[in-house]
């Protein structure tokens, strides 16, 4: 019942900030130099197309009359035509939008689940060869330029082995192919992508090591572990089930704090691996002047990132049984 | 008349001893510092790191007082005009129109200095302002602040740059950095404010409080000094993360196109095919990216440990 009234409380804030951003990006696009007509309608649009637009964002209308229909229009799911695409833009965006939740989700599970079993490991080792081999290597990797270490890897592992495709998520010959079965399909997938979620993982896992690693050693130290042991229990029971989900709090924390740093990294990797999801449309978009698809594609990523927000704050009250309301 | 002056002189020595000569203890607890951080093996190799490339700014004047082909940005070479490999007229190569990279590098090196260093200063100055204030006063300043920084740390910066640059066009290179300051001051509040939270109910500001000094002097003169070696460790992992952005940017294109970065340097190989073509114009930038994070990295974290005792303790147990 508490924990229910803790998600609820926590929803609706997640609700009243996504309402800010959207209301920022509103004025953002209204007050920007130019015509806000130029922001929705594309030059090689006809007059007819232009005049239903400008009505229906209410471009004809009083500023607050725009906010509210800009606001309806979002509940409503309308968000223009793609100047790029010449599609509705919320068509593109549910095309995307489950290409982007597979790659990250995939690859932030990895990572913290890496993270979470290296730093128990290592914290409980210390000092060992282990530990201070793969705390230097997640320190390394952790440091990697995440662009750069994409092109190396395709470098290396695309370009001179040969093992993984260059780019995108499928080949068109495998899915164009009737005979093909899902199982093939899916392989293919998983195939395209080894190489982005590698970049996402070795950039990441180092860092949730090293807190793992650090708040390990707190908690080792404390005096219910001494109780454990002098209870004579088993080693792996007291590091397991005694430190480990004490000591996992931490991180998950700052899994919730660097979700919006990490998709920053996922709009890069997919761009450099042309993965076609959201952050990749949201690069493309600006750079093409697309803006109905620009913003629609941010808002979409800040209600992803509030979204898997919500989810690690759930898994962490889930956890930690003092968090109620 | 003497008898009152020689009272006065008097009633001050005492106050003279209670904070000795303030300038030599500085002095002695930075020396005191000094040595902790000494005993870090990371903390040194992060300064050393930060020496060379520091150097490395310094020297990127130079090769355009040689010769005009070896500027990073206008200098072409006139008997080149693709890129080439190391030689000994290029040491690095050339890129795709003949320009010198190894200046091009060095050139990188002072853009991130300049980027990474003001950018965080800004956000540490705005930061440690916000989270005093918040910290302070409490209550609905408190709240309003602090949900503030919320929103601003629930969004991925990198991608509202984007969108920002779409409205307003190509960002020149000052603006960035405002930018980027805008958007990192929000997580140096929150420690700041945790910090000022736990100072402003110490009996000396109470005792301050009663003695009649108004919000602004506690705020700059008992809890400011207390809070500004916080705000300068999480300067050191703001330049990386300030470095970290204009990287991405100019990489994906929408950087400042009047300055060389490494990230630039990094876009150019990408989007002129070059990537498989010329590995040493395309390892260079990134191994100077990643170590420029890793050294600023490491220097943050041995400076937690001068700051934070516990995490002394540690090290010391293992």
């Amino acid at each position: 019942m508490n924990l229910r009234l803790f998600v609820l409380v926590r929803s609706v804030q997640i609700l009243i900030t996504f309402f800010i951003i959207m209301t920022l990006l509103f004025v953002l696009f209204r007050l920007a130099p130019g015509d806000p007509v130029a922001f929705l309608t594309d030059p090689q649009m006809t007059e007819e197309e232009v005049a239903l637009l400008s009505q229906q964002f209410g471009l004809d209308q009083p500023l607050h009359r725009q906010y509210l229909l800009y606001v309806w229009n979002f509940i409503r799911g309308e968000f223009g035509i793609s100047f790029y695409y010449h599609r509705p833009v919320v068509e593109i965006l549910k095309d995307r939008l489950p290409k982007t939740a597979l790659l990250f989700t995939t690859a932030t599970i990895l990572y913290a689940f890496a993270g979470i079993t290296w730093g128990k490991i290592l914290a409980w080792k210390r000092g060992s060869l282990l530990d201070t081999s793969v705390s230097l290597f997640g320190l390394l990797t952790h440091t990697f330029f995440l662009p750069w270490l994409a092109l190396i890897l395709i470098w290396i592992f695309a370009y001179h082995l040969g093992w993984f495709p260059l780019n995108a998520m499928i080949s068109p010959e495998i899915w164009l192919d009737p005979e093909s079965g899902w199982l093939r399909k899916g392989l293919d997938i998983l195939h395209h992508m080894v190489l982005p979620l590698a970049v996402l993982f070795l950039t990441h896992f180092g860092g949730y090591t090293l807190v793992m690693r650090s708040t390990m050693l707190e908690t080792l130290r404390e005096d219910y572990i001494l109780t454990a042991r002098a209870k004579g229990l088993p080693e792996k029971v007291i590091r397991n089930r005694h430190a480990a989900p004490n000591a996992a709090l931490p991180v998950v924390t700052s899994l919730g704090l660097s979700l919006a740093f990490s998709i920053n990294g996922g709009a890069i990797t997919e761009t450099i691996f042309s993965w076609p999801g959201l952050g990749r449309e949201l690069v493309f978009s600006v750079s093409n002047s697309d803006y109905p698809l620009a913003q629609a594609s941010f808002l979409l990523i800040a209600a992803f990132v509030l979204v898997s927000n919500l989810i690690v704050d759930i898994i962490y009250a889930y956890l930690d049984p003092r968090i109620r309301y | 008349m003497s008898s009152r002056e020689g009272k006065r002189t008097n009633s001050s020595k005492p106050r003279h001893r209670a904070f000795p000569r303030t300038g030599i203890r500085w002095l002695r607890h930075l020396e005191e510092n000094w040595r902790i951080y000494r005993s870090n093996p990371m903390g040194m190799a992060g300064l050393v790191l930060l020496a060379l490339f520091g150097l490395m700014a310094l020297a990127s004047f130079i090769p355009p007082l040689i010769d005009p082909i070896y500027d990073p940005m206008s200098g072409v070479d006139p008997i080149i005009d693709t890129s080439t490999g190391p030689s000994w007229r290029h040491w690095l190569g050339t890129d795709f129109m003949g320009r010198d990279i190894f200046s091009q590098l060095l050139t990188g090196a002072r853009v991130a200095f300049m980027i990474g260093i003001s950018a965080a200063f800004m956000a540490v100055a705005i930061g440690t302002l916000v989270g005093m204030t918040a910290g302070y006063f409490g209550r609905t300043v408190d709240t309003l602040l602090m949900r503030l920084a919320d929103i601003i740390m629930v969004l991925p910066g990198l991608l509202v740059i984007l969108i920002l640059s779409s409205v307003v066009g190509r960002l020149s290179i000052w603006n960035l950095v405002i930018i980027i300051a805008l958007f990192k001051w929000a997580g140096v509040s929150r420690v700041i404010r945790a910090q000022t939270l736990s100072l402003s109910v110490r009996p000396y500001i109470e005792a301050a409080r009663v003695a009649g000094a108004s919000h602004a002097r506690i705020l700059f003169r008992h809890i400011l000094p207390n809070v500004l070696p916080l705000s300068f460790l999480y300067m050191t992992f703001g330049v990386t993360s300030a470095i970290l952005i204009e990287a991405a940017l100019s990489f994906l294109g929408f950087g400042d196109p009047s300055t060389v970065s490494w990230g630039m340097m990094l876009q150019w190989v990408w989007k002129t095919g070059h990537m498989f073509k010329a590995p040493y114009w395309l390892i260079p930038p990134g191994v100077c990216i990643s170590l420029i994070t890793l050294s600023f990295y490491l220097v943050g974290r041995a400076l937690d440990e001068v700051l934070n005792p516990r995490l002394r303790k540690e090290v010391l147990e293992q």
